[in-house]
């Protein structure tokens, strides 16, 4: 009997020949992210250094696991408050006396980007996130899935975590995709198909002929958005464009896997691609996904490309390509924060950034920002290409989010209020 | 921690995120922090915890006193952080047909089961693994750290 990616990861990571679903392991890690936020004081009056340093004290060791497999990125900068600012001293702190990598400045972005565009995502590896969307990474065929606070104590102290293997969901991408369907389109379909309840601490692995068309970036949203099917992590197989743009990111060396053709799967669906409409979550849970053609006309007052899910140089030429030459309707603000430095500057380049000046975009310097500080008044409806569309996420609880593809919130910018987008991708 | 407890059960329904967990439910009943009492019980819906990682919001359970979460599911994160915060976050499908608010639930750990005192009903959950128990036992992850690496040591 074969194994899928994900057991094999898990099974090299624990030393064993092979695991099953529901088998305890105790893994050890290859990565650990930790967002900046987890050094303030936010979660515990001491800290996540604080608290670190009285384990190694009791513990009577000197040093992190492994200093070199941590990384850090600041998700907000500058820092906004007192105590997130203390937090980041305190993580330059932590680097400088145990020797983790710092991503800040123009180095940096949103932290899951900065992880895979500085080439720290490879396949095969065994990765966890100090946030909930460290399961992005999985777009690289590594197992990815992300941890609490406490837990990433834990790791620092040990280098390992429990794990219980999650049984795999195939979902099989056929069919062609149509020029109008990104990552964000797909993965909010499935997460309808799947509901609320469909993948809870399980592996989505993608596979099928549609995903070599597949881009990175669509990829790494559709990753990104499997947590927001409570999936322990989603996968797709290493295939030649993984490896091809995972080499040019990086130049240390990589053992990809892939799942045995006899690989045991709890359940199989297949999604046809040919043809499909551009989807758009409603406000809730983003698992509310439908076509868009049941949200149009629906007036909007803010429109936003940024977050972990989608601002990626791939969302932002996509949306410079819609907005090129117009200006946004005079009812809406729209925000673009790009995904990391790297993509800012890359647009930059591109002339994309002017394209969004042009067109009275707010542009925002690359990080977290608005995906949860609060832009929303009550009863103001946002539609944001971001992954989370929870009651109060972004301001108030009686403001509304739907979510979309970067092209839908660019069309929808335009006309001041969701439309389908195809109708402007062709002019 | 005690293995097997009886407490009063209050009741909340699906897909509630950590963001309105946060400060004690406070997103979804603003006044719950004044209600709820040491030893009572959260039953849930599915997803619950969904959403953000961040700690604040199993901490406040915890420091609420809450003696344990009882859901349909609950998200990974989420239930690995209480646990690692040593509150028993126990995944009991079906539940929410036979418990109400203000009912009082008897759980025990070991068995892996929960009892309806109110009204006679009982279900069942997956053990906790030998890994979860010992964690729970000292309190959370922190304290089981700092014993077992002690141990360590002392062994060494
Ligand atoms: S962009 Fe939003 S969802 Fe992504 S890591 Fe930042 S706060 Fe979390």
């Amino acid at each position: 009997m074969g194994m899928t990616i994900t057991e094999k990861i898990c099974a090299r990571a624990s030393a064993k020949d092979r695991v099953c679903p529901g088998d305890m392991i105790e893994a050890e890690i290859d990565k650990l992210y930790i967002k900046d936020l987890r050094f303030s004081k936010a979660e515990d009056p001491k800290g996540l250094y604080g608290l670190f340093k009285e384990i190694l004290k009791e513990m009577g060791i000197h040093k992190a696991w492994a200093p070199d497999k941590v990384i850090i990125n600041f998700d907000e900068q500058p820092a906004r408050s007192t105590r997130r600012a203390e937090g980041q001293e305190s993580a330059k702190q932590f680097s400088r006396e145990h020797g983790a990598i710092v991503y800040e400045g123009y180095e940096g972005g949103i932290g899951h980007n900065v992880m895979v565009e500085k080439g720290h995502v490879r396949p095969g590896e065994f990765i966890v996130g100090a946030d909930s969307h460290s399961c992005t990474y999985g777009a690289l065929g590594c197992f990815a899935t992300g941890i609490g606070f406490t837990e990433t104590i834990g790791v620092l102290a040990t280098g390992k975590i429990w794990l219980k293997v999650p049984p795999a969901i195939y979902v099989e991408l056929a069919g062609k995709r149509p020029a109008w369907i990104w990552g964000k389109d797909i993965a909010l379909r499935i997460m309808a198909e799947l509901g609320a309840n469909g993948a809870v601490n399980k592996t989505i692995e993608y596979g099928g002929s549609a995903v070599a068309d597949i881009s990175i970036e669509s990829r790494l949203s559709m990753c990104n958005m499997a947590v927001e099917s409570l999936a322990l992590n989603a996968v797709f197989p290493p295939d030649k464009r993984a490896i091809e743009y995972v080499k040019q990111v990086s130049s240390a060396a990589f053992t990809p896997v892939e799942s045995d053709p006899d690989a045991v799967y709890e359940s199989r669906r297949r999604v046809d691609l040919t043809d499909m409409e551009p989807f758009v979550a409603a406000p809730g849970v983003p698992s509310n996904g439908r076509p868009v053609r049941e949200f149009i006309g629906t007036k909007i007052d803010q429109a936003f490309i940024g977050t972990c899910s989608n601002s990626r140089i791939e969302d932002l030429r996509v949306a410079a390509g819609i907005l090129k030459g117009k200006e946004i309707h005079s009812g809406v603000r729209m925000i673009v924060t790009p995904a990391s430095y790297g993509a800012y500057f890359q647009a930059r380049e591109e002339g994309l950034l002017q394209i969004f000046e042009k067109a009275k975009v707010l542009l925002t310097a690359s990080e977290c920002g608005i995906c949860t500080r609060p832009s929303l008044a009550s009863g103001e409806v946002c539609i944001s290409s971001g992954n989370r569309n929870f009651p109060g996420r972004m301001g108030n609880r009686d403001a509304r989010i739907f979510l979309g593809s970067p092209a839908t919130v660019a069309a929808s910018a335009l006309a001041g209020e969701i439309v389908d987008p195809r109708e402007f991708l062709s002019s | 921690m005690k293995k097997n407890f009886k407490g009063k059960v209050w009741k909340f329904g699906d897909c509630i995120d950590s963001g309105n967990i946060k400060g004690v439910m406070a997103g979804i009943d603003p006044e719950f922090h004044a209600k709820v009492e040491p030893g009572d019980i959260i039953v849930a819906g599915n997803n619950f915890g969904m959403g953000s990682s961040s700690e604040d919001a199993p901490r406040s359970l915890r420091d609420a006193g809450i003696a344990a979460i009882v859901a349909e599911s609950i998200s990974n994160i989420y239930l690995r952080t209480l646990i690692n915060l040593g509150l028993p976050a126990i995944e009991c499908p079906g539940i929410t047909a036979w418990v109400e608010e203000g009912d009082e639930i008897e759980v025990d750990l070991e068995s892996g089961s929960v009892r309806n005192l109110t009204n006679g009903s009982s279900g069942t959950f997956a053990a906790f693994s030998d890994h979860a128990i010992a964690i729970l036992e000292k309190g959370g992850l922190i304290p089981y750290l700092k014993s077992s690496l002690a141990n360590q040591r002392a062994r060494a």
